[in-house]
């Protein structure tokens, strides 16, 4: 049971690809199992309080693993509000790379998100893990010369990988 | 409740912040008609759901952005939970603002 849900977890991710500024990386879609021995009927239904504590950890890990993390209406490419648009114009205003996830796409993500940040709204940014708000507070530290400072880590790390 | 249906939201929005933090200055502005075209303003049929909100307040004092932007959605949670869609916030303190 506790197997299959994970699984179902990681199915529901791999349609979800975390997106990268520049490259699309799908984390969660690596040499997943096939469950040929469940039927459709028998798994156990996707609802929120079987998930939530799942999707939750997700966020979690997104948050762990990826140094700017933005939960978005839409995608860096093709945002679907003004906010989420303003808030990725401001972080691409600097070298480090952003990782995406587009809310639109999952309710309970959506959900789990506002969870895990205590924030009703959307767009929400995390900064190595620390979560930093919304468009309004982005835009913010980037005219207070603050976003810089938070960012300078990651852009001077990435300029050494490359 | 029975206030609802007669006040705007934009007026609820006011009188709720203005109540709680006493604000020296405020400014809500009903700006959902920019939003119009959004997915999720067409699908509810909601037309009361983006504002510009302004508050100086010195209950903002000593606290950062995070802080005094959780005051005001927690003020507002009702709100939020009918409807209201996003807000733009700007919270300063008196001494931030130049008074």
């Amino acid at each position: 049971m506790a197997r299959s849900l994970s699984q179902m977890m990681l199915k529901r991710f791999a349609a979800y690809p975390l997106a990268r500024s520049s490259a699309i990386t799908s984390r969660y879609s690596t040499s997943l199992p096939s469950d040929p021995d469940t039927h459709e009927d028998f798994r156990p239904a996707s609802k929120l309080e079987s998930s939530g504590l799942s999707l939750e950890n997700i966020v979690e890990q997104d948050v762990k693993e990826n140094p700017v993390m933005i939960y978005m209406k839409g995608v860096p490419d093709l945002p679907r509000c003004g906010f989420s648009s303003l808030a990725v114009r401001v972080l691409k205003e600097y070298k480090a790379p952003i990782s995406a996830r587009n809310i639109l796409e999952d309710p309970e993500l959506k959900n789990a998100v506002k969870a895990f940040s205590h924030w009703p709204t959307f767009p929400q940014i995390f900064i190595n893990g620390e979560f930093i708000g919304g468009s309004d507070i982005i835009l913010n530290m980037h005219q207070s010369g603050e976003l810089k400072e938070k960012l300078k880590t990651i852009v001077d790390n990435q300029g050494k990988e490359e | 409740m029975a206030s609802r249906g007669v006040l705007s939201r934009a007026n609820r929005i006011k009188s709720r912040l203005q109540s709680a933090l006493q604000p020296t200055i405020i400014e809500v502005e009903d700006v959902s008609h920019q939003h119009a075209g959004h997915a999720a303003v067409r699908e509810t049929g909601n037309n009361e759901t983006h504002f510009n909100v302004k508050v100086v307040s010195s209950k903002f004092d000593g606290h950062n952005l995070v802080k005094r932007h959780r005051m005001v959605y927690d003020l507002l949670s009702d709100e939020l939970q009918s409807g209201l869609h996003a807000l733009s916030i700007v919270a300063k303190t008196p001494k931030e603002h130049g008074l």
